[in-house]
């Protein structure tokens, strides 16, 4: 459900977090990312820093500025005066991230978790696609990248952006591991809950994992003019489209990395408005699918 | 130039505040995890409190220096020597180039802060020259200290006449027996997660802080603990555990509940997941789990936010010129 009235809990002495609603809900993401923007834009004092997730925010605040129930005071009108949600406006990149759907390193990875860890785990693309009453592993890939996603956040680790899809067609769910992987592919896609992720680098994971990029998505030497301003390929509020391609086509991809003369295909000049994105839901036909 | 003979087991350079502003990328604060003994250690070598300095981990280093300079150490007592004579904990020391550094085994405490006048010169990666070693950036090649390695001092311009400085005594944290912690907890941002019960428990039981914990994560060992209804009855993107939450923005310093490990999420923790925060560990209280053993016994107490901030102020007062002292006044 989406909260009345956002709720505020103490993080500490520093941050606090806001909560906006207790599901994956696209508009409780606006609402955290149109907060940010404005304090982006109006640098209240002793707000340090924000981080939206998807249906909450983290606020790091300057305590010796600010107190606690100041903050929640300042916050609190700062989330009034953005309106209606449906009024909301962000800036937002769209980046074509190409992928091999139902690859052999993220099958090779998932394998090794089966011989060492867990004998019954079902292949992901299979568990997946069974558990949203997809015919096929073929089937799941193709409603994947069916949709633009979402960026509603980074962390966990450098550079990870959780993702939503914004084709409510396309909307899967899946469980994490139980235990998680000890590794995942760098580049792996997968998801988890409503949200997909793609591994900045070999990482530990608990996502279900079932293709995999050869862009990099950070970059600390920033050998490509795309990390001129950050070292993360992504910022909340982008919108990713993954395009299939085949394994020669990762490999070569991958060279032009490796030389780098790769380049990064993205488009700067659009906005995503909340109202537009609404009555585009609105006119869908929900018994199409992919 | 200084030249690293030996890296000690886990020797990075940091700086306080650390990395602040880059959460919403992913990026953890770094920066020194007993900030109290690593700020008055500059202090004492005349640089702002918050200057690039050497954080050691169980063992120190052992350095060789090319140049004069002044060096502070403090926070635990790695044993250190040089030229093989004992250097004293919490005051400025002239050290002559050709001289060397040796630090050995923590005998008390865990976390050794050394300081040299002008602090350590790299390049500051996200405006910060903290060392975030599992993602490869800041500090020294983005890594421990390494055999070989060479670190650079921002100024060769020494006052030999402020060596022999000290921290008056009551402004130094105090390290007690290294075995049984008192630390303050500030319920939130998910308290509502855990019954009254669950809540009881953690605040009365014994901690045992497991020997898997690092400066990502502080893991404890103890009871298990219960659930309120909100933890069960929830919409399926929350996750099955009851511990599951929608994926949210972790505070530095949440008690992090995966499963019934409860993990502090200490300097370079993550900044985001899909387990609940049902404590928050403040400020005040980061530099004794910077110091507190593996094996050591911790007890949690809970305290107001405005108590928390209080606690921070006083510690940041106490890392003042103020109790800093002249030899022999």
């Amino acid at each position: 459900m989406i909260f009345e009235e956002p709720r505020f809990s103490p993080g500490g002495d520093r941050y606090l977090l806001i909560e906006f609603g207790d599901e994956m809900n696209l508009e409780l993401n606006f609402l955290g990312q149109a907060l940010a923007a404005a304090i982006e834009e109006q640098q209240p004092a002793g707000i340090i820093e924000t981080a939206p997730c998807f249906a909450s925010t983290l606020v790091h605040y300057e305590p010796e500025i600010l107190g606690y129930a100041d903050a929640v005071a300042l916050l609190s009108e700062l989330l009034a005066s953005l309106g209606p949600s449906a009024d909301i406006e962000l800036n937002s990149r769209l980046f074509y991230i190409p992928a091999v759907y139902l690859d052999p390193w993220t099958r090779e990875c998932v394998q090794d978790y089966t011989a060492k860890i867990n004998a019954d785990k079902q292949p992901d693309p299979d568990y997946v696609a069974e558990l949203n009453g997809l015919n096929d592993a073929a089937h799941l890939a193709r409603v994947h990248s069916g949709t633009e996603y979402w960026v509603a956040s980074l962390g966990f680790w450098p550079g990870l952006p959780f993702m939503m899809p914004l084709d409510p067609r396309c909307k899967l769910t899946a469980p994490k591991y139980n235990p998680p992987r000890t590794w995942t592919p760098k580049g792996a896609i997968g998801m988890g809950g409503a949200s997909t992720a793609i591994y900045p680098e070999q990482l530990p994971g608990g996502y279900q994992i079932f293709a995999r990029t050869p862009v990099p998505i950070w970059d600390a030497d920033k050998r490509f003019p795309v990390f001129e301003n950050s070292i993360c390929l992504f910022q909340p509020g982008d919108r990713v489209k993954f395009v299939p391609c085949s394994v020669d086509e990762f490999e070569h991809y991958e060279a032009q990395v490796a030389a780098g003369t790769y380049v990064y295909n993205l488009v700067e000049y659009q906005k995503f408005s909340v109202k537009h994105y609404q009555a585009w839901v609105q006119s869908l036909d929900f018994d199409q699918t992919f | 130039m200084i030249q690293v003979i030996k890296p000690g087991l886990e020797t990075t350079v940091q700086d306080y505040p650390g990395r602040i502003g880059f959460r919403n990328q992913g990026f953890p604060p770094s920066g020194p995890m007993d900030s109290w003994s690593f700020r008055l250690a500059n202090l004492l070598v005349g640089n702002e409190s918050g200057a690039a300095a050497l954080e050691c981990q169980y063992m120190g280093p052992t350095l060789q220096f090319e140049q004069d300079t002044l060096i502070a150490i403090t926070g635990a007592d790695m044993q250190a020597k040089l030229d093989g004579e004992p250097v004293p904990l919490w005051q400025s020391v002239l050290v002559l180039a050709g001289q060397t550094l040796e630090m050995k085994f923590s005998c008390e405490g865990i976390r050794a802060y050394v300081a040299l006048a002008g602090g350590i010169d790299s390049v500051p990666w996200l405006g910060s020259q903290a060392t975030f070693h599992k993602a490869g950036i800041g500090g020294v090649d983005g890594h421990a200290l390494k055999e070989g390695q060479a670190l650079s001092l921002k100024t060769t311009d020494i006052d030999a006449a402020t060596a022999g400085r000290t921290v008056a005594e009551h402004a130094r944290p105090q390290l007690g027996d290294g075995k049984h912690w008192s630390i303050h907890v500030v319920l939130g941002p998910n308290d509502e997660w855990l019954d009254e019960q669950g809540i009881d428990t953690f605040l009365s039981a014994d901690w045992k802080l497991s020997s898997k914990s690092d400066r990502t994560g502080f893991r404890l060992e103890g009871p298990e603990l219960s659930f309120s209804e909100k933890a069960y009855n929830k919409g399926p993107e929350h996750g099955s555990e009851p511990s599951n939450i929608i994926d949210q923005g972790y505070p530095v310093g949440g008690i992090n509940l995966a499963g019934q490990t409860p993990i502090i999420l200490v300097n370079d923790g993550p900044s985001m997941g899909g387990f609940i925060n049902p404590f928050t560990v403040p400020t005040s209280e980061f530099w004794k789990l910077g110091q507190a053993k593996p094996g050591a016994v911790l007890k949690f107490v809970a305290v107001t936010v405005d108590q928390a901030q209080q606690m921070a102020r006083a510690i940041s007062n106490t890392c003042s010129l103020d109790n800093i002292k002249t030899m022999g006044v």
